[in-house]
């Protein structure tokens, strides 16, 4: 193999390019129903299948255990429980950041998911595991129908 | 060949094939999946493992999206894998099942296929930009259209093809997808429609090409002890091949397939099928592009090199004709979602085979072929399906 320490591969011959593509997601079914009830009414939605006795956060159209097409549809308050935390000081790029932030598995109640979210007005040493928490809205001229329209969750 | 035992299909199911559908992936191919079970009169639980086929990540735009589906094609819990050769895939997704149930390791396999191509901006052809040779080719910014444009017009030159014959591949298809409940491109139009057509990238012209597609099916395999449990009328996959070229597109012969002719004579061999002209009642050839069939049943070997325009002209591969080619309505007419176009046209010969094809019914149609194409122009994945 032609093998030398190689820092800078424009100093070889060699082409440039990119893997540059757009998208545009469609929310689906499920995620449609659960986008428009966060954005207007502050509401978390999920499915519950009556078969397997299991409620889908976030909601799906259909049950993964028993593969029955879910038509039962349940708004629920914003609210949960702390499940875990983990306290990040870096960036993507391994840069400091200014404050740290504290992301959270947030069981949400009355189902059987949850949701990933931050967690804000709260000091980072007084973050407890089962800590209930509530979501902070975003102002109803700023949402966009997507899961940032919740700004983070504070204790409740 | 050792197989070790005969693998069945029992069931079969599909989506709309659109430009866009509001269902995720996910969404899509739980509707296909349920769809199949529900035609084979069956559970999650009579499932004991599930493949996935679907096409390039950059369609969907999410990358390792096999497992972003998992959950829709009821692989939740249960043995799951992919299979992968991009365009081929389609018709190489029941071939995956197979080899789970042919080789005795399970007796039953739920086989999804999915694709939503609409993600994608500006238009999915710019996902196809990357799959070129970095060095060698993509400097030029190739698409998927010229390179086609380069196949058929030598294809046209060495056999001397009209256009009209090849344009007559879009109105059989076309006209035979009106009666598919899932087209999204049925049309009934006229020869003269697709000659007039934009010119896109010359000889092809608008009307001699798929759209891109959202949409999912699947088909619920079993082995034969499990069929006879859910069925009197089980369609038996009979034969499977496939074959990859090089993936060298200046380095391959652009006017016969011989990639399509390797997976077809593999998959005629464990048929017993000596004389496929004879022995095959109808084909669902990959037909992406209108010429694109035409060649396919050359690499099928259904038709002689640079004779299938010609039996085209004749009206041999029409619905009622001797050999009737794409019953469906094909790419052309029902849509090409990808991976899903390809399993569509399993589907297709699964009901076909049953009786069970409504308007599209050839009449007497006993056995069946079924051919996808793609990854980097260069693989031929084929399956014989017989009742």
């Amino acid at each position: 193999m032609a093998y030398d320490k190689i820092r800078d591969p424009r100093r070889i011959m060699h082409v440039e390019g990119d893997m540059e593509v757009d998208y545009i997601y469609t929310a689906g079914i499920a995620g449609e129903r659960f986008f428009v009830a966060l954005r207007d009414k502050e509401k978390l939605v999920a499915t519950h299948c009556d078969k397997c006795n299991h409620t889908f956060m976030p909601p799906r159209m259909y049950c993964d255990r028993c593969f029955a097409e879910l038509s039962n549809w349940i708004e629920l308050p914003p609210t949960g429980a702390i499940a875990s935390y983990t306290i990040t000081h870096e960036d993507n790029n391994g840069e400091r950041l200014p404050e740290p932030i504290v992301l959270a598995f947030i069981e949400i109640e009355k189902t059987d998911g949850a949701l990933i979210h931050q967690i804000g007005e709260v000091k980072p040493g007084a973050l407890k595991i089962g800590m209930r928490v509530q979501a902070v809205f975003k102002k109803k001229s700023e949402r966009t129908g997507a899961l940032t329209d919740i700004r983070y969750f504070k204790p409740a | 060949m050792n197989v070790k035992r005969r693998v069945a299909v029992v069931g079969a199911g599909i989506t709309l094939f659109r430009r866009r559908l509001k269902e995720t992936g996910k969404e899509l191919s739980y509707l296909a999946a349920n769809a199949a079970l529900e035609s084979a009169g069956m559970t999650m639980d009579d499932i004991d493992c599930v493949v996935m086929g679907t096409a390039p990540d950059a369609f969907d735009g999410i990358h390792m999206k096999a497992d972003n589906l998992l959950d829709g094609a009821g692989a939740t819990r249960k043995p799951y894998s992919r299979v992968y050769v991009g365009g081929g895939t389609g018709v190489f997704s029941p071939i995956g099942g197979w080899w789970h149930v042919a080789s005795g390791l399970f007796d039953t396999c739920l086989v999804v296929a999915e694709e939503k191509m609409s993600p994608c901006i500006p238009h999915p052809q710019t996902a196809f930009r990357t799959i070129w040779d970095p060095i060698i080719t993509r400097p030029l910014n190739p698409n998927l259209v010229w390179i086609f444009a380069l196949e058929m017009n030598r294809y046209m030159k060495t056999y001397n093809i009209p256009k009209e014959h090849i344009a007559m591949v879009a109105v059989k298809n076309k006209g035979n997808a009106l009666d598919h409940p899932s087209a999204q491109l049925a049309a009934k139009i006229t020869v003269e429609d697709v000659l007039n057509s934009e010119t896109m990238v010359w000889p092809v012209q608008r009307l001699d090409i798929s759209p891109p597609s959202d949409g999912a099916a699947a088909l619920v395999l079993t082995s034969e002890d499990v069929a006879r449990k859910f069925t009197d009328a089980p369609v038996w996959i009979d034969g499977v091949g496939w074959s990859l070229d090089s993936a060298y597109w200046t380095n391959r012969d652009l006017c016969f397939p011989q990639y399509v002719a390797e997976a077809a004579k593999m998959a005629y061999k464990m048929a017993k099928i000596t004389d496929p002209p004879k022995e095959v009642d109808f084909a669902e050839p990959y037909d992406p592009f209108t010429y694109k069939e035409l060649h396919h049943m050359e690499g099928l070997l259904l038709a002689k090199k640079g004779e299938a325009p010609q039996l085209t002209a004749d009206g041999v591969t029409q619905r009622d004709g001797d050999l009737p080619i794409c019953p469906s309505g094909g790419l052309l007419g029902v849509g090409n979602p990808i991976a899903a176009a390809g399993l569509m046209k399993c589907c297709e010969m699964f009901w076909q085979l049953r009786n069970e094809a409504g308007k599209r019914q050839v009449s007497g149609a006993e056995t069946g072929v079924a051919q996808a194409w793609g990854d980097l122009m260069q693989v031929g994945t084929v399956t014989v399906f017989r009742r």
